[in-house]
């Protein structure tokens, strides 16, 4: 491998004069276990990977899966990983002017020389940061205008279960859990550099792993409309899967950011996987089977990341905290170790009702900061037609019984533009708040009540690959406008702070997150011109990207459409663990509440 | 009023850096690694009452952000009785070495808080000249430095004094001492210094003989006691 490029510290500091948060691109934090050159003999023998997680700092280092990698990898002695991120727009401008490629924060590494980049992808809209980041290091954004033999460049997260719009920038892709697949990769890289074998032996060689994607292996073939006829080969690329979560440690001395971090606590991963069965939702569906931690040694090992990290936050995660039976006990043994007030516990997926609002009481010890409830529709009929279990009494009597006993905070989920909704699934959201407000009126005295606060948040419904919705379409973007308009004319307006999420946006999230590979072309011209940040409400440009559609000659009507049953999916190559025809049983059922409905 | 000492808490002044890359920190950054650092050391921070209880500690005034400082300060309760010495041995072991503790003292009388009490800071400037300057533009920043820049400039009634080490072996190389006044004496009318805007002044102000700024850090502040400036832990 050629020397390894560093970036001089003498020359960091005349590059951030001036830079907002300049704190995002230092390293040296409490917890960072990368190896350094002055430290380890043999540097230049290590394999190098570079994490990359194309958000900021701030995002990133918020993220659990970044820290779990970053662990494992770093365990390893003949593997290093360093971090990099987004930089923001007045460093890129900076590094751009001064003609500096982006670095690693560890050991100031130039991106383009690492062994490997691993960019972690949590959601669509980060695709063109993706590809500005690869920039940034000097590299070719097209896998096959990189002659090189290194550096590598992989993708996982839940954002690449379809891989298709990222596979013309791609070596590979990770389906599925990383813990394991990663030391394989990292073997197989460090057999590939040290035998000097070819990259076509290297791609090989990992392909027999689970959850490896090589989008060069596969074919696509097109009908003149623009749906997919077939893909060669057939067979799909089972995900990666690690059976028993107990058998990895949570990470008891994660990286402890500097700055301020959007999440600043320690976060504690209690189990993977849903078994709700929410119709819309991606996550329950991808990260299937259902897997728990054992409770005493989660116990344990919490204990001792809040020795060993001094955060004054716990957040326990999952998908469906209220799932996790002994959630009681851990939260008891966990409140129980300090003052009442010094450690805050946190359950971002609680699900909330008369029986746990208790519970939830004794984790916010006191400080009632606010309650959230996920209903996502307005009407049990259309709650029934997404399978969301939430009984409108059952919510109104926890929301009740929570402002007797002090709650004055309610925030609220709702989506629209889902499948089959009408106008009046629409009117029943307006009136779901105003049985809210009349219970607070009912509970709460004059003084409480004028501090009433419901914020609720509205969002576009975005069809996901591997959902039982993965077929339908994404409303029109009319449509969802005039019923955002009629909830904001007919909510209440007193005590209420809504909040939307813009439908043009969601509408590009589903062609990108419905694409096939011919959308890759559109995600490089919306970044050639100018596109990244487009999860920022202030950066996101619909017109780019309507371009970049146009340029390709792609309708984006054929990414939001509703897909038939029977055909071809860009996806299709990814064998997620639930079979498609599980999928669509699930969407016919969505259909029977509907034909039930009809029927009364 | 010494003689019986509350065993169940202990209060102790201390000093520490923020250098290196931790220059590019914020203040509140710094509070935030530092108490985190407090309970890694398993020392018990005392808690304020009320409805949203808080540490009891107290830091020095901010630091610029990108300017090292060798002369952070800061107080803490604890609860327990604790060696000041123990203290700073324990609390070095959680903190790296950017931001390491150099001295701990046990404040045994009531002192003012430190946000409060700072009135002077001291900046320490490294300025070199660049290669189309000479010796004689040398002699009129000395005599620019006295007559414009402490007398007349608009920071005269902010500086309090200046004090310039051509050092030693290098040509080059000046240090120059500057006190700034942190804080408004209440009772005198003195202005606050504004770090910022006169690094900008100063730095186009030193343009005129071919000077530039290469490192600057805050050294130490002090408190009027008595009459007298003292440092934070010459005070307790």
């Amino acid at each position: 491998m050629d020397k390894i490029k560093r970036l001089d510290f003498a020359l960091l500091g005349k590059l951030l004069k001036d830079i907002e948060k300049p704190g995002r691109y230092i390293n040296n934090e409490i917890g960072t276990r990368s190896k350094s050159p002055g430290a380890v003999k043999d540097f230049q023998d290590l394999i190098l990977m570079a994490l990359v997680f194309p958000d900021i700092y701030e995002v990133g280092m918020s993220n659990l899966g970044l820290q779990i990698l970053y662990d494992i990898i770093n365990r390893h002695e003949c593997f290093s990983a360093e971090r990099v991120f987004s930089l923001w727009l007045d460093f890129e401008e900076k590094l751009r002017g001064q003609k500096v490629k982006i670095f690693s924060l560890e050991n100031r590494i130039f991106l383009d020389s690492f062994d490997l980049i691993g960019f972690t992808v949590q959601h669509e809209l980060l695709y063109t940061n993706i590809l500005n980041i690869l920039d940034l290091g000097g590299i070719s954004i097209r896998t096959r205008d990189r002659k090189n033999r290194f550096p590598l460049v992989c993708a996982g997260g839940p954002a690449i279960v379809n891989p298709q719009p990222l596979s013309r920038f791609m070596d590979f892709f990770v389906i599925g859990d990383g813990e394991e697949v990663v030391i394989s990769i990292l073997q197989r890289v460090k057999q590939y550099r040290d035998n000097k074998k070819e990259k076509k032996w290297f791609l090989k060689e990992i392909s027999r792993l689970d959850g490896i994607y090589i989008p060069e292996f596969y074919k696509f073939y097109y009908f003149p409309d623009g749906r997919i006829e077939r893909i060669e080969p057939e067979e799909k690329v089972k995900k990666a899967l690690i059976k028993d979560l107990n058998e990895f440690e949570i990470v008891q001395d994660p990286i402890i950011p500097n700055i301020k971090a959007v999440h600043d606590r320690f976060a504690v991963e209690i189990m993977r996987g849903c078994s709700k069965g929410c119709r819309f939702c991606q996550a329950g569906i991808i990260y299937r089977p259902v897997r728990k931690r054992e409770v005493s040694s989660l116990i344990r090992q919490s204990i001792a990341g809040l020795k060993k990290t001094g955060h004054d936050e716990i957040s326990f995660l999952s998908l469906s905290s209220s799932d996790y039976k002994d959630i009681g006990h851990l939260l008891d043994k966990i409140t129980g170790l300090s003052k009442p007030g010094r450690l805050s516990v946190s359950m971002p997926s609680m699900r909330l009702d008369s029986l746990n609002l208790k519970l939830f009481e004794l984790i916010q010890s006191g400080r009632k900061t606010g309650l959230t409830f996920a209903p996502e529709a307005g009407s049990q009929r259309m709650r029934n037609i997404i399978n969301k279990n939430i009984e409108e009494k059952e919510m109104l009597d926890c929301i009740k019984m929570a402002f007797s006993s002090g709650w004055e905070k309610i925030k609220l989920y709702f989506m629209i533009g889902l499948p089959y909704e009408n106008d009046n699934d629409i009117h029943e959201i307006t009136l779901l708040v105003e049985k809210i407000i009349l219970a607070a009126k009912e509970r709460l005295s004059g003084r409480k009540l004028a501090r009433l606060k419901i914020n609720i948040s509205i969002n576009a419904f975005c069809p996901k690959p591997f959902t039982p919705f993965q077929w339908a379409a994404h409303d029109d973007t009319e449509n969802l406008d005039r019923k955002f308009d009629f909830i904001l004319k007919n909510i209440p307006k007193r005590y209420v702070n809504i909040n939307w999420t813009d439908s043009r946006k969601s509408r590009i999230e589903c062609a990108l997150a419905r694409g096939n590979d011919r959308v890759g072309e559109v995600v490089e011209s919306a970044w050639k011109n100018g596109a990244r940040f487009d999860n920022w409400t202030d950066f996101f440009k619909l017109s780019v990207w309507e371009e970049g559609f146009k340029k390709a000659g792609l309708d984006i009507g054929l990414f939001t459409r509703n897909f038939s049953e029977d055909e071809v999916l860009p996806w299709d190559i990814i064998d997620i663990g639930v079979s498609k025809e599980f999928l669509l049983k699930e969407y016919d059922r969505a259909k029977e509440c509907l034909r039930n409905q009809d029927k009364i | 009023m010494t003689e019986q000492k509350n065993v169940y808490e202990t209060r102790i002044r201390f000093k520490f850096c923020k250098k290196d890359e931790f220059k590019y920190l914020s203040h509140l950054d710094i509070s935030r690694i530092m108490i985190r650092a407090l309970r890694r050391a398993e020392m018990e921070i005392k808690y304020s009452q009320g409805y949203n209880p808080k540490p009891k500690i107290g830091f020095s005034p901010p630091t610029p952000l990108g300017v090292e400082s060798m002369a952070e300060y800061a107080d803490v309760l604890l609860d327990g009785d604790i060696d000041a010495g123990e203290f700073k041995k324990k609390l070095n072991l959680e903190l790296k070495p950017q931001m390491l503790i150099s001295e701990a003292k046990t404040i045994m009388e009531k002192t003012d808080n430190l946000m409060n009490a700072a009135a002077i800071v001291l900046y320490g400037f490294e300025l070199y000249m660049r290669s189309s300057g000479n010796k004689d533009m040398l002699e009129r920043f000395y005599e620019g430095l006295k007559e414009d820049l402490i007398t007349n400039s608009d920071f005269s009634r902010s500086i309090f004094d200046l004090k310039i080490t051509p050092q030693k072996g290098t040509s080059d190389i000046i240090l120059l001492k500057l006190l700034g006044y942190a804080k408004i004496f209440k009772e005198e009318n003195n202005e606050i210094f504004k770090f910022n805007s006169f690094y900008e002044f100063f730095e186009n102000w030193l343009n005129q003989y071919c000077l530039n700024i290469k490192d600057v850090r805050k050294e130490e502040i002090f408190i009027m006691s008595g009459g007298v400036l003292k440092t934070p832990m010459e005070i307790v």
